[in-house]
């Protein structure tokens, strides 16, 4: 059995035997759901309807709908397009990175994680769809064979790239998720009494029996699916990244941006993992799993990947000087002394200067602030991309196109929609999925639990 | 033989066992009832549905779904029975006409498909207009298919017929005259032969003592026509030549938009405006408000517009003192005296071959000008003494006579023309209306029930220029012909033949300008051999014909008295208080006749950028003082402010304006046509955001803009545009503007716009003016510096060299600004009108358009010599010089890069590179991901953000979505559907044509045998377009240029278009 050093902090708390896990996994999706569950559904369900209402509107009268011009061509649509799929870089980061680095303590969060990423891509997908002109024709991004001649795509596009990038990233992590989920499926479909759920359960867990077996193959499928997920990882906001960076716009036209993005990606991908689960963990009363230290952990990849993309910011505004570029140089000063400066200066607060304060071990483990400070990223994040966007468009070569970007109230209700789309997904998710890898979490209780380890000494 | 073959499936067959016979028999049967028994089946052939009905419904009621499911769009096109000879579907004929509104006159050649006028364009072999049209010429073409044109004649607002109105009307015009009462007849300036001849008949039908004939300008000139005759004794207007002249000095002269035949100088202005030619001409420009003229001057002086007269007084003196000539006493206090020395000693220089020109209608500052013209020598040089010039022929005096005598009930009929709206365009508006309603008989012949014709009794609507015949005498010597080029599309009759028929003429017009004309052909007694049928059809071909007229040379004997005491008038007029208003007509307006045009009034104002409506222009550092909003935008709209004149209020927007003097405004003519809900035009309306017709409280529609001719004042019986004494305040409220370009500065861009002056050009070698962009790169181990346009990051294009590769040369030495161009790309490649709430969120849809920038105070090397911040100097460069910037214009439209950053982030290659240099976007596979117009570095992408030719919102602005108005699309061009980008295709449309064509002939394109809508339109022939892969083209000599660049060069796109810089002759 793998042995843990005793000054590790465990991972479980309290005295948890392997069905206590269960019973704590398993028992809301047995219950019935609390009111707060209802309620909370309603809200965003709600705003769901509302956004797709949105989406109807501008789909069917036109990008007109939203307030961009001919200068600005791009705003909230692709803003929110990287936000989201930033966001969903943290459940695979979690569930893959860390498998392949065995870092034991990712095992609490990475269901949910993953969840978040499936959901977030789901959201961010949507973009691109509908900030197309012509979304009946989206089809056409893709190589198929067709009747139009020897038409084929474009592979010098960034934006087929991105098709790519994003398609195989949602598949692998859905794939990834769903194979983390089977034998949870199968817990669930045996505790189960209500022959319909149990028969749902019992399709979900694909004939899951609990040999030995199929936990090697298991362990395997994971380390391959793991395999696959780390590059993603990486590739995916690479390539978004290169939606900017290939371009000839200044404050696009970057190298930086790569790398860049990946550790704004994953930075901002943490911080929303953070305000679900601190939500969650209180709620479901999942405190014993979800532990202060993995919330710990977690704001050192905060501040980490916080201070890659403030070191990320302040090359820019280096090279900007540095290059000698009459137009490089106008658009980083534009960024934070132009029309648009109150949004830059909102980013490089919410995002290089918030990020520092969880050097202090206090505010990194008190729970009240993680939270607020989870929250000040991701507006921090969605600013970053707001910013990179709209004040390099707004204001590019030629004086007589500058022009100025106002959202209309189909560009917030669409983004607030997904937002609502987002929790309502979430929320089903946590009322009929197992919302902590149980399994997993069982393998490492007799190492990391806290009894166990108290009992070794 | 073979059909005794048989073939067996088995042995059971053959044999017929009765297994086997069993077995077929029930084969197919599976039901009770074979085959052979349903068939036999007698009682369903008893029923009344027999099999044929059944069908039948069958199909009627599968058809009746259908139809009821959907809403089939019914498309009317009717085929020709027998082909018209001169017609070939898809071949465009065109026709050699004349425009001639009152205010513009010009020679054009009307382009038709297939029976319909679609394009209109200068003439450039034949006429004084050398090939020059300016926008409101170009989207006259529109009004042809305004649905709101009258069908028929109306009386009293109800329809009638056109025998019963010629009879009503002969009789009461006759009851008139043996009544003892007058007869007047209210026209534009008529310089049509033929129409004077048909006026004459009328005179002598009813009397030449009962018939008064009134020309009435809108926007007068009478003060020129009074200045000579108070100067020379002869109340004309001479003939200028731009094109000699060296120096002009224009004071408040908009010579270039809306003075006197401006369609003539302007072709021979841009002449002497080329840097590399021996000499450039010099032109100075005194004037209040920033006109089109003014900010095309190497010298522009803001005064107030007050100050012209003693300007003219200063000028004069200056140039007397040079001249030894006797000056005009009295103070000339407040003229810039260093820069009015300065005009004269250029002009004085160059006496003989400079001009001084006036815009004043104050007949006073005009004989002021005259007599610096007789100091300078400019008559007989650049001031004919032998053609006279026939356009603006108002009589103000009369105008306010006739009024006078309607009120005072002796006038028994009036008849009014159908280019003038007096009950519009008046000052006194209301005394014409009350004295309207006194006249017995009132006659209009508007082509819409406008302001003027809804009031009148009778409304005999005129035909459209481009159905019309006319001929015209625009100069001495001069004549033009107009043709119809499509047949009425309404129950309309020409003007001219209304008033043939009331003479009892029943003449076609055609007809009887034929005998006109050969009654003076016949006169003129240049006759040997002379077959009037050759000289007619050989004018109709080219549009006009020049006549040599017996020389009537007069000697500039000028009236000194008249001299001094003009003088004395201005020297003494009292120092105005308050502010000066100064009246205007913008280039898309002019006098208003075409305000419901939607192409004009998307039109972005040369100057101002504004569009779709008219404003208070003012100096932004009154604009400030007053505490006006500064900076407009999408959702920075202007102050409201309520301008005060005479008693008159009027509440308008506030449009800062540099280069507007201060203590001046300047507000335009032509808006806020329809105020009384007459229907003028779909677009003369403003429309809500989300479509329809915006209402103010008692659910009237609104017009666009205000009509300020209300404040029009009367000077010594000439209408006065410039008004003093008036008060501005501010209301408290704001008004969204709609301006194409929000920042107004060139942000020191040196790479995307160059200019120098002609000294420094003259002397400084290439890299002085025209410094190439160079980057250091590695070759053979060393560092060397290398010009960006050799430099390839990948493979070029294999298309220099190889077969065509189309190019633009742009020179925005000579390019004035006029936006012909726009206008031009407007109709030819059926660009939408978006309205505008759209052109105010920035999303007009001009495939082409003109940059316009104004000069700064600041650079970044000046602000860092002040011990400014960068941040600090960028900041003051976004600021424009306030009160007298200099201005650059410079077209833009795709670039055609031959590295075209568009092309390579398309994801569905919807934009490509042809085989010959352009950039093509094929609109059917655009998925509408609006990468390619980020990318775009010139920003000239458009993209269909609606469906433009259906959506509500844009139905009473865009042309598209009228059943008459769409006639005007250019059959050649998609008109594009919603979600996918658009550009210029440098008309892709006209190369396919021009190649064709050469194809068909066996010979290779030839240079200038294929043109752009842009470059036919240019009036300065500014934009050469061609194949730079023909050494010899202009387009090749262009490139080549020295003053040839490429617009921001240093980004590697290796546009196919080149600029040239910009030289003024300061």
């Amino acid at each position: 059995m793998h042995k843990e050093a005793a000054i590790r902090e465990p991972l479980i708390l309290g005295d948890k035997s392997y069905h206590d896990i269960t019973v704590d996994v398993v028992g809301p999706i047995e219950n019935k759901a609390p009111k707060a569950w209802y309620l909370l559904i309603t809200i965003s369900s709600i705003i769901a309807v509302w956004g797709l209402g949105c989406v109807v509107y501008l789909i069917s009268t036109g990008i007109g709908t939203w307030g961009l011009n001919k200068t600005v061509g791009w705003a909230w649509d692709i803003t929110n397009f990287v936000w989201w799929v930033g966001i969903g870089h943290a459940g695979t980061l979690i569930s893959a990175v860390l498998l392949l680095f065995r870092q034991k303590w990712r095992m609490a969060i990475n269901r949910s994680a993953e969840a978040m990423t499936i959901f977030a891509v789901m959201m961010a997908a949507l973009f691109p769809g509908i900030h197309m002109g012509r979304i009946w024709l989206a089809y056409w991004v893709l190589p198929l064979p067709n009747q139009f001649g020897s038409l084929w795509v474009n592979f010098n596009s960034p934006l087929l790239w991105d098709v790519f990038a994003i398609s195989t990233y949602f598949s692998v992590s859905l794939v990834f998720w769903y194979i983390g989920l089977i034998p949870d499926f199968a817990t669930i479909r045996d505790r189960m009494t209500n022959p319909t759920a149990k028969k749902i359960y019992g399709i979900l867990s694909f004939g899951w029996s609990g040999k030995a077996k199929n936990w090697t193959r298991f362990e395997e499928v994971s380390l391959v699916l793991a395999g696959l997920a780390t590059p993603l990882v990486f590739s995916v906001h690479s390539i978004v990244s290169m939606d900017f960076a290939t371009s000839v716009i200044p404050g696009w036209h970057t190298t930086i941006f790569p790398p860049y993005f990946v550790s704004g990606a994953v930075f901002s991908g943490f911080a929303m993992v953070l305000t679900l689960l601190l939500i969650m963990r209180k709620v479901m009363k999942l405190e014993n799993y979800i532990t202060i230290k993995h919330v710990e952990y977690m704001n050192i990849v905060i501040i980490v990947t916080g201070s890659i993309v403030g070191v990320a910011y302040l090359t820019e505004l280096f090279i900007s000087w540095y290059s000698g570029v009459e137009y490089e140089s106008y658009a980083f000063i534009n960024r934070f002394s132009g029309p648009y400066a109150w949004s830059y200066w909102c980013m490089m607060t919410c995002n290089v200067i918030s990020p520092q304060l969880f050097w202090f071990k206090k505010i990194r483990t008190n729970l009240t602030a993680t939270f607020i400070l989870s929250i000040v990223v991701n507006i921090g994040m969605w600013f970053e991309r707001f910013v990179i966007i709209v004040t390099s468009l707004h204001r590019d070569y030629v004086p007589s196109s500058w022009s100025m970007f106002y959202p209309t109230w189909v560009d917030i209700g669409v983004f607030v929609g997904t937002i609502g789309i987002f929790f309502t997904l979430f929320l089903l998710f946590a009322r009929f999925f197992p919302v902590l890898a149980l399994n997993e979490l069982k393998t490492i209780l007799k190492s990391s639990g806290e009894k166990y380890k108290n009992e070794d000494h | 033989m073979a059909n005794n073959k048989k073939y067996w499936v088995g042995l059971e067959e053959l044999h017929q066992t009765e297994a086997f016979k069993e077995a077929s028999e029930n084969e197919f049967t599976e039901s009770s009832l074979s085959v052979d028994e349903f068939l036999g089946e007698t009682e369903l052939s008893k029923t009344t549905t027999n099999r044929r009905d059944f069908l039948k419904f069958l199909g009627f009621s599968v058809t009746a779904a259908t139809v009821a499911a959907c809403e089939t769009p019914v498309i009317n096109s009717i085929p020709y029975v027998n082909k018209p000879e001169e017609i070939t579907p898809g071949v465009p004929t065109y026709y050699a006409s004349t425009y001639y509104d009152g205010m513009d006159f010009a020679s054009v050649v009307v382009k038709t498909r297939e029976g319909r006028p679609i394009f209109i364009k200068g003439n450039r072999k034949h006429g004084i207009n050398q090939g020059t049209v300016n926008a409101r010429i170009n989207a006259s073409v529109l009004g042809l298919y305004d649905g709101t044109r009258l069908n028929g004649p109306k009386v009293k607002g109800a329809s009638a017929k056109w025998a019963d109105v010629d009879a009503d009307i002969k009789k009461r015009l006759q009851a008139a005259a043996d009544g003892g009462k007058k007869i007047a007849l209210m026209t534009g300036s008529v310089i049509s032969p033929s129409t004077n001849q048909a006026i004459t008949e009328f005179k002598a039908k009813y009397g030449e003592e009962n018939v008064v004939h009134v020309s009435y300008d809108p926007v007068s000139f009478k003060g020129i026509r009074k200045a000579n005759e108070l100067s020379f004794g002869k109340a004309m207007i001479p003939d200028y030549d731009f094109s000699k002249a060296k120096v002009i000095v224009s004071v408040g002269a908009d010579f270039m938009n809306n003075w006197l035949l401006h369609t003539q100088y302007v072709a021979q202005y841009s002449k002497n405006r080329n840097p590399q030619a021996d000499w450039m001409s010099k032109h100075y420009q005194f004037e209040g408000g920033l006109s089109l003229t003014g900010s095309n001057a190497d010298v522009r002086v803001p005064i107030l517009p007050s100050q012209e007269g003693k300007a003219l007084v200063a000028l004069h003196n200056e140039v007397a003192k040079l001249a030894g000539g006797s000056s005009i006493s009295g103070s000339t206090e407040g003229v810039p005296m260093d820069m009015v020395a300065k005009a004269a000693a250029d002009l004085f220089q160059n006496r003989g071959k400079s001009l001084v020109i006036a815009g004043s209608n104050d007949a006073n500052v005009q004989v002021v000008v005259n007599a610096i013209n007789v100091l300078l020598g400019s008559y007989g040089s650049t001031i004919s003494t032998q053609v006279e010039t026939y356009v603006m022929q108002g009589e103000d005096a009369d105008v306010a006579n006739l009024v006078k005598d309607m009120n005072a009930g002796s006038v028994g009929a009036l008849i009014i023309g159908s280019d003038i709206n007096p009950a519009y365009s008046l000052p006194n508006v209301a005394e014409f209306k009350a004295g309207l309603k006194k006249v017995g008989l009132t006659v209009s012949f508007s082509s819409h029930a406008d302001e003027t014709a809804s009031l009148c009794e009778v409304i005999c609507p005129d035909n459209h220029y481009l159905e019309s015949w006319n001929d015209f005498y625009p100069k001495t010597g001069h004549y033009a012909l107009a043709q119809p080029t499509i047949n009425k599309l309404y129950d309309t009759r020409q003007m001219q033949e209304s008033v043939l028929r009331w003479t009892g003429n029943d003449m076609a017009y055609h007809d009887y300008i034929r005998q006109v004309w050969q009654g003076y052909t016949a006169s003129m007694g240049n006759q040997e051999a002379f077959l009037f049928d050759d000289f007619w059809f050989n004018a109709l071909r080219n549009g006009s014909v020049n006549i040599t007229v017996p020389a009537s040379d007069w000697t500039p004997a000028l009236d000194a008295a008249a001299v001094s005491s003009a003088g004395r008038a201005i020297t003494s007029a009292k120092a105005s208080s308050g502010i000066e208003v100064s009246l205007y007509t913008k280039v898309g307006i002019g006098t208003g006749a075409q305000s419901p045009n939607p192409w004009l009034q998307e039109l972005p104002d040369p100057i101002s950028k504004v569009t779709w409506d008219n404003y208070i222009a003012m100096n932004p550092a009154d604009v400030e003082a007053n505490g006006f909003n500064m900076h407009l935008g999408q959702e920075w709209p202007a102050s409201l402010a309520k301008l005060t004149v005479n008693g008159q209020e009027l509440t308008l927007p506030v449009v800062p304006q540099p280069g507007q003097k201060r203590g001046s405004v300047s507000v335009a003519l032509g808006y806020g046509r329809g105020a009384g809900q007459e229907n003028i035009g779909k677009a003369a309306f403003r429309t809500e955001q989300y479509g329809g017709y915006a209402k103010d409280a008692d659910g009237n529609k609104i017009p666009i803009g205000k009509n300020v001719y209300s404040l029009v004042g009367m000077n010594n019986g000439q209408f006065a545009y410039h008004i003093t004494g008036a008060s501005i305040e501010g209301t408290g409220e704001t008004f969204p503007i709609a301006s194409t370009q929000i920042q107004h500065t060139l942000m020191g861009r040196d790479s995307v716009v160059k200019e120098t002056t002609f000294d420094f050009f003259k002397s400084a070698p290439k890299e002085a003016y025209n410094a190439p962009h160079e980057l250091a790169v590695h070759e053979g181990g060393e560092t060397i510096k290398k010009n960006v346009d050799d430099i390839d990051l990948w493979a070029a294009h294999p298309v220099k060299g190889v077969g065509h590769r189309w190019g633009m040369s742009i020179d925005l030495s000579t390019c004035i600004g006029c936006s012909a161009c726009v206008t031009a790309c407007h109709s030819e490649n059926n660009v939408p009108v978006v309205g505008k709430d759209e052109v105010r969120r920035g999303r007009d849809m001009h495939w082409m358009r003109i940059d316009r920038y104004y000069s700064s105070d600041m650079d970044l090397e000046k602000g860092a010599e002040e011990g400014k911040g960068v941040i600090e100097s960028y900041r003051e460069m976004e600021v424009p010089t306030y009160d007298n910037p200099t201005t650059v214009f410079m077209p833009m439209m795709c670039q055609h890069c031959n590295h075209a950053p568009c092309e390579t982030v398309c994801p569905v290659a919807a934009t490509t590179h042809s085989n010959e240099g352009l950039n093509q976007m094929t609109y059917n596979r655009c998925i509408g991901t609006r990468y390619c117009a980020n990318n775009c570095p010139f920003k000239v992408r458009r993209f269909n953000w609606f469906n433009y030719k259906a959506y509500d919102k844009f139905a009473d602005v865009n042309p598209a979505q009228d059943a008459m108005a769409r006639m005007v699309l250019n059959p050649d061009v998609t008109v594009r559907s919603r979600g996918v980008m658009e550009k210029c295709s440098m008309c892709v449309q006209r190369i396919q044509a021009g190649k064709l064509d050469a194809k068909m002939k066996g010979q290779p394109v030839e240079d200038g045998s294929v043109e752009t809508a842009c470059a036919e339109a240019c009036p300065t022939n500014a934009i050469t377009f061609g194949d730079l892969n023909d050494t010899d083209s202009a387009v090749y000599a262009g490139e080549n240029d020295k003053r040839a660049y490429h617009a921001l060069a240093e980004v590697g796109v290796k546009p196919n278009i080149s600029y040239k810089v910009k030289v003024r002759n300061a």
